[in-house]
């Protein structure tokens, strides 16, 4: 297990927190909450030790597509990066589904 | 198309079963009560530590679906979800005491005990059996087994206690899982890679045919909706904790030394003759049965020698207007899986039928007779025919006989001068309202052995005994036990098999005390996590989602 954290320039406030996913294996949960600081925290917690470049490449990815200002809360079970952009990009749409 | 409920989450699967938007969620993923116990272990938690709340209307009707989430962690019971679970339900049972009604709907998707966090799992499953067997007294408390995961361990005993249980193909119920019971008791037991056998033992196909799930439904939500649609409205329960008549006129029947296999057991469970089965108290007798901590307790504090009893495994007498229960040894049992003194199948069923007869005996009596349990209880006993037969069912009846006659105000205390591991001790001792242990450090006090723990969790046991050190509850000593709150009294100065009449009368007095002790105060098991050690750090999540929960329970 390994605790990870990032921060991101973001523009685009949320108003109320999203939760996506379960902690399965090879899965992930996302929370996010609103937030008053200037950019984009992530703090993830993931079971697999090693990977803190991967997680850079998608979450640059996503961040610039998605530039969400908000509090990243992550539990990681092994998933792979595909499935963790795919997780993001569901508690995007849900944003927008409850909004 | 059908609308697939297995393959749901948790959470989708609560806000399949209400009416469309009347779910509300309470101690959700935001209220920030992951387990503190998974990230000293290196286990990455989860928001809602594998348990959805939800409070709503099921065809209009006040409902609560506590879902249990199979993916995470297996669906283990914890600490912060066992919490959660009890907290919601005794809620819902001081609504129902009230005149508020509501359904409480359960489902099991679960490998029982969460072994990283072992002991917890063990008193918070414990803690379950008690508010179902008191909410079926008010509404049928309804159990979904959908699968995957199915319902194992101690949640398996849950299930046993439910009113009414509705199920699909693709779950599984059993006490031990077979890898369980492999490497407890060997291959030829039961080979856990035999699937076919696995399914066709375990599956709920059989276990509608012999009566330990009620309903079996097409895996679809509106199925699942309407099974429990007409389980509330018809009031039905199976009272599958009370049928222990029936289970030991069948065992009366059956010869274990012979092998029994799926048709042989069908065909048994159809002519079966069923008869009252009452069990005389211990007397005194010739020779002395096979040695036990267990055993030496109960002669001594009852004053019986070699006490004989009708079945050899259960003694049972009344001395000082209390009545003493124990499970014992016997090396030469017609069933071979209990001659360490294992809970088996006629163990549980058994000392149901003599806390049921105290039940009914003292029913009118303003007084009624304390019950004091000496716990000497390796585990539960591990074996095919068992689980065929449905041991958790066993269990589940003297869980439920000792539940019932706390509530009906039997003070009952456990004495555990032996072993108190798993559903062994789920069924012979969790349900007391004051726990009092030697401290011997020869006592083992577990969920289970580490060489199966080790397996299931997929670590060597080099690194469960690490995890030992920063997690007390997944510790397997009495010292470490008492850390959680969870005794009235450790008692020093005695060890397992003193039998000096200081020894002696030291126990007495701390039963004395503990009896005292239980003096007008309330019948449930709250004692565990109300008393200094646990508020201060045995159970401090628990009291934390206790408060939560009644912060939100009303809106």
């Amino acid at each position: 297990m390994e605790k990870l954290h990032f921060n991101y320039k973001a523009t685009q406030p949320i108003d109320h927190p999203v939760h996506v996913g379960v902690v399965a294996s090879g899965d992930l949960e996302v929370l996010l909450r609103p937030t008053d600081k200037d950019g984009a925290e992530l703090a993830i917690v993931t079971g697999s030790d090693g990977f803190k470049e991967t997680w850079e490449h998608v979450l640059d990815r996503f961040f610039d597509r998605y530039p969400i200002k908000a509090n990243f809360e992550i539990n990681d079970f092994g998933a792979t990066p595909g499935v963790v952009n795919l997780r993001l990009t569901q508690a995007m749409e849900a944003l927008k589904d409850e909004q | 198309m059908s609308n697939s409920f297995v393959e749901l989450h948790a959470r989708q699967r609560a806000e399949a079963l209400l009416d469309a938007g009347t779910g509300r969620e309470l101690i959700g993923p935001f209220d920030d009560m992951i387990s503190p116990h998974l990230e000293p272990q290196g286990i990455v938690p989860e928001s809602d530590d594998g348990i959805v709340i939800l409070k709503g209307q099921i065809s209009g009707k006040n409902a609560l679906v506590v879902g249990i989430e199979g993916n995470f962690q297996g669906g283990g019971i914890g600490e912060v979800s066992g919490a959660k679970i009890v907290a919601a339900l005794e809620h819902a049972l001081a609504d129902n005491k009230a005149g508020k009604t509501v359904y409480p709907i359960i489902i099991l998707d679960t490998g029982g005990v969460r072994l990283q966090e072992a002991n917890y799992g063990l008193l918070s499953i414990s803690e379950i059996h008690n508010m179902v067997v008191a909410l079926k007294k008010y509404v049928p408390v309804i159990g979904l087994v959908p699968g995957r995961v199915g319902s194992f361990g101690g949640m398996s005993i849950t299930n046993a206690l439910l009113s009414y249980v509705i199920g699909t193909n693709r779950a599984r119920i059993a006490l031990n899982g077979p890898e369980v019971i492999e490497q407890e008791a060997g291959v030829q037991e039961f080979d856990s890679s035999d699937k076919d056998l696995i399914w066709s033992t375990l599956g709920t196909k059989q276990r509608q045919a012999t009566g330990i799930i009620d309903e079996v439904v097409d895996d679809d939500v509106d199925a699942f909706r309407n099974a429990i649609t007409s389980a509330i409205n018809e009031n039905k329960d199976s009272h599958r904790d009370q049928q222990g008549d029936f289970y030991l006129s069948l065992l009366d029947q059956l010869d274990p030394s012979q092998p029994l296999d799926i048709d042989g057991y069908k065909k048994l469970y159809k002519q079966v003759k069923t008869t009252e089965h009452h069990l005389a108290a211990a007397t005194e007798g010739s020779k002395p049965g096979t040695k036990s901590r267990g055993r030496q307790w109960f002669e001594q504090l009852t004053g019986i020698k070699n006490a004989h009893s009708d079945v050899p495994t259960v003694l049972h007498a009344q001395k000082n207007g209390r009545e003493y229960i124990a499970i014992v040894a016997d090396e030469n049992n017609r069933f071979p899986r209990v001659r360490h003194g294992e809970v088996g199948l006629v163990e549980g069923y058994t000392v149901a039928s003599v806390v049921n007869d105290l039940i009914k005996a003292d029913a009118n009596k303003a007084e009624k007779t304390p019950l004091i349990l000496v716990v000497d209880v390796p585990s539960q006993a591990y074996g095919y025919k068992e689980e065929l037969i449905g041991i958790h069912m066993s269990l589940a009846a003297s869980a439920s006989a000792y539940a019932r006659a706390r509530q009906a105000g039997h003070k009952v205390v456990a004495f555990i001068p032996g072993d108190a591991v798993s559903g062994g001790f789920l069924a012979h001792g969790l349900q007391s309202n004051r726990l009092i242990a030697l401290d011997d450090l020869d006592i083992t006090i577990q969920a289970m052995s580490k060489a199966s723990s080790a397996r299931i969790t997929q670590r060597t046991i080099a690194e469960l005994e690490e995890a030992t050190k920063h997690v007390p509850a997944m510790a397997y000593d009495i010292e470490n036990y008492q850390k959680l709150g969870s005794l009235y009294k450790l008692i020093s100065g005695v060890k397992s098999y003193d039998s000096s009449a200081k020894a002696i009368s030291t126990v007495e007095g701390v039963i004395d005390e503990a009896l005292a002790d239980l003096d007008n105060k309330p019948t449930d098991l709250s004692f565990r996590y109300t008393n200094p050690i646990a508020v201060q750090s045995g159970r401090v999540a628990t009291n934390k989602v206790r408060r939560l929960m009644d912060e939100q329970w009303n809106g």
